[in-house]
């Protein structure tokens, strides 16, 4: 195709690039502007494009306002969360591929799961808020990790169940032959066949519990429990101009998901293709 | 084989099921059944009082405007920016086809919006919204415009909204567009230009008839994802000015979880789950066909 050979020296090209950069990574370059900013600078009415005076008080306000804890919050509930659905979904979905359960239940199973998946979560909150609070998990992380199951676990399944299903059931015969129990088989043929499938599910169901806002909304009342997303809207709701702060705890969110980006790329069409087509 | 041994034979297999299919049970088939029930109630979480109404609840919810206008707002929502997303995907995705210089990071950038967590960029929206300091009055009122209430007019707040879904999740259209793309082989293009097809032809008969099941996929997900806003509309708006920005998700919060109104909310859930079945029974039907 012309278009594509030309590629390389139209300028035209390279001008609508640049112009994608700039859209992509400006909000981005802002978050980092503006949490070096000095307070009274960001309340200008001429906004500065760089800060006249850079200032790290914005991060030491932020990490002496018990930010670590509350990150440290959203830490243990994002890898709970996930390691719950992974050893889960990793039983599950090595049933669901091999085993023919009666009345069609692995047809079934999927589909159920796939419709939580499409359910707007807000749906299920009072009954789950009731539930949660007559056994005591409201305002506990625990209570976070279990009501977080609704997103990772359906996303789990899905994900490992497509990835397992490209791997090979001859090893698992020949090690059958031999005489493996089936525990052994499991863990130490299957699993390690699905490695790479199964790190890609666990960095992507992190990410979408370290972003959850919704049921922490719910779910979290004292201020030393709340995750990053919380922290995040109280400060936009509280305090409307404290945007210096406001944007370093913005990007001391950031920069540990945004690590995992070249990982992401690299998975999250293959991701999407085997659990989605 | 007599159902005992059967069972004893295979019991591993349901063993290993298990755990997954009573969490599942326990977080969304007895809540779902908890909200069936309540819909047909009055009930007042922080009074108490509990009066069966039957339908009552539905045909005060149809009726009623602001739940008109949960509705409207979320299709409007769900509508412009799944259709702008995807539209600005697939441009994206022809343009920046094939191989340049500093292709992979360029795609590992693009990805960025997807990646920071929804809330800080809603933070960051918000600052440039903002009606006196914000950067994008500022921008306008050097041009000589007039300022624009982005987030405090009744007329811009829910596109003003739709257009941060939009900066956020184009990636995601891009990206799986290109994906699709990247499979075409090669030769498809070469036949198709030796027969003299221009590269608007290429692009309509060919490119866009090939991916056109991916580009369905991304449309469904988008459509399922935008229906659900909520985080946006709560750090964003909080469904004003006025009901400007109300959706379903945020009308059920707020009958639930300010008004404590269990019966109402539930019939606004149901409904809602009606409508996302509706809207995903094209979608279920697709994947079940790719499954089989």
């Amino acid at each position: 195709m012309s278009a594509v050979k030309q590629k390389g020296t139209n300028p035209l090209f390279w001008l609508i690039l640049a112009l994608t950069l700039v859209v992509i990574l400006f909000p981005v370059y802002w978050i980092v502007a503006t949490s070096l900013k000095t307070p009274l600078e960001v309340i200008q009415p001429n906004p500065t494009l760089f800060p006249r005076i850079f200032t790290l008080e914005n991060y030491q306000t932020v990490l002496q306002s018990g930010f670590l804890k509350n990150m440290g919050n959203s830490l243990i509930v994002a890898v709970s969360a996930t390691l719950l659905s992974l050893t889960l979904s990793f039983l599950a979905a090595y049933a669901l591929l091999r085993f023919r359960f009666p009345l069609a239940f692995n047809s079934i199973f999927l589909v159920w799961i796939l419709v939580v998946k499409i359910l707007p979560p807000v749906v299920l909150a009072i009954p789950l808020y009731t539930m949660f609070n007559s056994l005591g998990l409201i305002n506990r992380l625990l209570g976070l990790v279990l009501v977080y199951q609704v997103y990772t676990l359906p996303y789990c399944i899905w994900m490992i169940f497509g990835f397992l299903k490209a791997v090979p059931i001859t090893f698992e015969e020949a090690a059958l032959i031999d005489g493996a129990g089936r525990g052994y088989i499991l863990f130490h043929i299957v699993m390690p066949l699905a490695r790479t499938g199964i790190i890609a599910t666990s960095i992507f169901s992190i990410i979408a519990a370290w972003d959850e806002f919704l049921f922490a909304l719910l779910f979290i009342r004292t201020p030393s429990l709340q995750t990053l997303p919380l922290v995040i809207v109280n400060y936009i709701g509280e305090y409307e101009t404290m945007w210096g702060q406001l944007m370093g705890i913005g990007l001391l969110t950031t920069l540990p998901v945004l690590l995992f980006s070249s990982f992401v790329y690299k998975y999250y069409t293959k991701g999407f293709s085997m659990s989605l087509k | 084989m007599s159902p005992g041994k059967y069972l004893r034979k295979n019991s591993f297999y349901f063993i290993i099921l298990a755990p997954a299919v009573i969490l599942m049970a326990w977080l969304t088939l007895y809540p779902v059944i908890e909200v069936i029930g309540l819909s047909f109630y009055r009930y007042n979480f922080i009074t108490g009082a509990k009066t069966f109404v039957g339908l009552g609840n539905f045909i005060q919810l149809l009726q009623e405007r602001l739940f008109q206008e949960a509705f409207r707002n979320t299709l409007i929502f769900s509508v412009t920016a799944t259709a702008a997303e995807v539209t600005l995907g697939i441009i994206l995705a022809l343009i920046f086809e094939g191989q340049f210089a500093g292709k992979k990071t360029f795609m590992t950038i693009a990805i960025f919006p997807m990646m920071i967590s929804t809330m800080v960029i809603c933070a960051v929206w918000k600052t440039l919204y903002h009606y006196d300091i914000g950067l994008l009055n500022y921008i306008l009122k050097t041009a000589g415009s007039e300022p624009v209430g982005w987030l405090i007019s009744q007329k811009n707040a829910l596109f003003s909204v739709v257009l941060v879904d939009i900066w956020q999740w184009t990636p995601f259209a891009f990206l799986m567009t290109q994906a699709a793309m990247s499979s075409i082989p090669y030769e498809t293009y070469e036949a198709a230009s030796i027969d003299g097809a221009r590269y608007h032809q290429s692009v309509f008969r060919i490119t866009l008839p090939i991916i056109s099941s991916q580009i369905l996929l991304v449309i469904m997900l988008r459509t399922i994802d935008t229906f659900k806003l909520f985080g946006k509309v709560y750090a964003l708006t909080q469904g004003g000015p006025g009901n400007a920005t109300e959706t379903l998700s945020y009308y059920i919060y707020r009958e639930g979880f300010s008004y404590f109104n269990l019966g109402r909310a539930s019939t606004a859930s149901l409904l809602t789950l009606v409508v996302v079945a509706g809207i995903s029974l094209v979608y279920i039907r697709r994947i079940l066909k790719g499954d089989a």
